[in-house]
């Protein structure tokens, strides 16, 4: 009965009083953005980690630029996104004397920090696809980077679809650290109604829910996009 | 071709030249193994030179140093006038005007027949005509024209209706004959084919080697990997018998085949024949 209770109380704040607007204007809205473009970043610098990783390293260049990935991909793996927002919201940002706002500074660090674990999977990805592919690709007369861009990543992201999957689902719950710089995401917005009546578990259910029905759609996403990409392996 | 002047005349015209070619890889600590001791070797303009010896002996090696899929560690390849053992020569530069085709096909599998063919000639013409800067009519033509080349070298090959198939739907014959006319779309001087039939079922070694001696009737100079043995004594101009890391031996194929001077070559052809 006590929970039937304090379920309607909840249902008051969050249905009758128009709560929910706020669930989906800001806190998924902001949980969604910052995991989203987050994962682009991670992507897009990852990749270029792994490029550089796999190079081969007889010149000084790609020396250089590795041990830069090196220290790089420790630092963002070795502290935790707590840490690494803290350390930029309240640190490094006012000393650098720039303000991009929390949401911004979300995004970024949770690119950065996603970048790190991206490169390890996209450099796995592309040490999966057969060398001969490269060998083509340089044969032809094609640089190593666009036979890298147009040959090999495309099959490595093929190949490792499944656990960028799993890395995007790590980003969107991870994002529930980001009110310790002040964003607003889900876990916020649940909390701020929470301390309406001091009552936590229904809001708090009502969360885990909405992050249940997030990650499953995200994980069906990611199976379709699968098979999609499949469709040129089967005869 | 049908002029035996014109042909001598046009065999002295010195396309490759290979001096004191070196490869070692660098095997655990501070040990290598030399596979390649200081070969010289002269490829002519129109020449089809067959490659055989025993596994092992450096034949792919040395085939890969030619293109600098493997960077030499000695030596010097003079071609178009610059030595592509030196490093700080623009390679893809000089790989667009080299062809090759591998054992293992490599057509790129994310790209259908007829994207496998024209990647290359378009990228690399787009880039010339300034990128991504490039007037967009200019891109187009230069896309249109890969197509239209394109097209043309899969009917010449008898596989126009595969134009949009992926390579992992093909067989391994047609594999290799698409590998072999994508090369061919960057309009080499020089083709180089390591073991290009060795990989393939039986039967379809025949439609292979009937594409490459095709191109070697048209003059195309070429270096070839093989143990096609019927095959090299049919098509080379000159057989080079490697073993050991060198050219044990180098002459035209009625002399190797049938009067081997070296009792190593005698042995090898005992085995292969
Ligand atoms: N990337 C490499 N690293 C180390 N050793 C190699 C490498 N490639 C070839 N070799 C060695 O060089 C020798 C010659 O190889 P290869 O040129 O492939 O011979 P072939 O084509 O005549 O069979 C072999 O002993 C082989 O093990
Ligand atoms: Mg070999």
């Amino acid at each position: 009965m006590n929970f039937l209770d304090e379920w309607s109380a909840f249902w008051r704040l969050f249905y009758t009083n128009g709560g929910y607007k706020r669930v989906f204007s800001e806190g998924l809205k902001n949980t969604l953005t910052i995991a989203i473009l987050g994962l682009v970043i991670g992507i897009l610098i990852g990749t270029l980690i792994a490029a550089i990783k796999v190079m081969p390293k007889y010149k000084t260049l790609p020396k250089i630029l590795n041990g830069v990935c090196n220290v790089y991909v420790g630092f963002f793996r070795g502290t935790p996104i707590v840490v690494q927002l803290l350390l930029a919201y309240y640190v490094l940002f006012p000393l650098m004397g720039v303000s991009i706002g929390s949401l911004r500074t979300c995004i970024l660090i949770f690119g950065l920090n996603s970048a790190a674990y991206v490169s390890e999977i996209m450099r796995a990805g592309i040490q999966s696809v057969d060398s001969g592919q490269m060998e083509a690709g340089r044969a032809l007369g094609l640089g190593f980077t666009p036979t890298m861009m147009k040959i090999v990543v495309p099959q490595a992201i093929k190949n490792i679809l499944p656990t960028l999957g799993n890395e995007f689902i790590a980003l969107i719950k991870d994002t529930s650290v980001v009110s310790f710089v002040a964003a607003v995401d889900l876990y916020k917005v649940f909390t701020e109604i929470g301390n309406a009546n001091y009552e936590y578990l229904a809001p708090y259910l009502m969360m885990a829910l909405i992050y249940i029905v997030l990650i499953m759609m995200v994980t069906l996403l990611f199976k379709l996009l699968e098979k999609r990409l499949h469709r040129d392996d089967r005869a | 071709m049908s002029n035996q002047n014109e042909m001598n005349k046009e065999l002295t015209e010195e396309l490759i030249v290979i001096k004191g070619l070196s490869k070692s890889f660098p095997i655990g600590k501070k040990k290598t193994l030399n596979v390649l001791n200081s070969i010289d070797a002269v490829i002519h303009r129109g020449e089809k030179i067959a490659v055989i010896g025993p596994s092992g002996s450096g034949k792919s090696t040395f085939l890969r140093c030619l293109n600098c899929m493997e960077d030499p560690t000695g030596g010097s390849i003079i071609f178009n006038g610059e030595d592509l053992a030196d490093p700080k020569v623009d390679i893809n530069k000089h790989r667009e005007h080299i062809g090759m085709v591998f054992q293992q096909f490599n057509l790129f599998n994310n790209k259908t027949v007829l994207q496998n063919i024209m990647l290359a000639p378009i990228y690399l013409k787009t880039k010339k005509a300034g990128g991504l800067f490039a007037k967009r009519a200019v891109k187009k033509q230069i896309r249109e024209e890969a197509k239209e080349k394109a097209m043309q070298l899969l009917r010449r090959i008898g596989l126009e209706d595969k134009a949009n198939a992926y390579p992992s739907t093909l067989s391994g014959g047609q594999k290799q004959r698409i590998a072999i006319i994508r090369a061919l779309a960057m309009e080499p001087e020089v083709m180089l084919f390591d073991e290009p039939t060795s990989a393939l079922d039986p039967e379809m070694v025949g439609e292979v080697l009937d594409l490459i001696r095709q191109l070697a009737n048209e003059g195309m100079t070429m270096v070839i990997v093989t143990h096609e043995m019927g095959f090299a004594r049919e098509v080379a101009d000159r057989v080079l018998f490697m073993d050991g890391g060198i050219i044990a031996e180098d002459a035209p194929p009625h002399e190797l085949f049938s009067n081997p001077k070296l009792p190593r070559t005698q042995e090898f052809l005992s085995k292969v024949l």
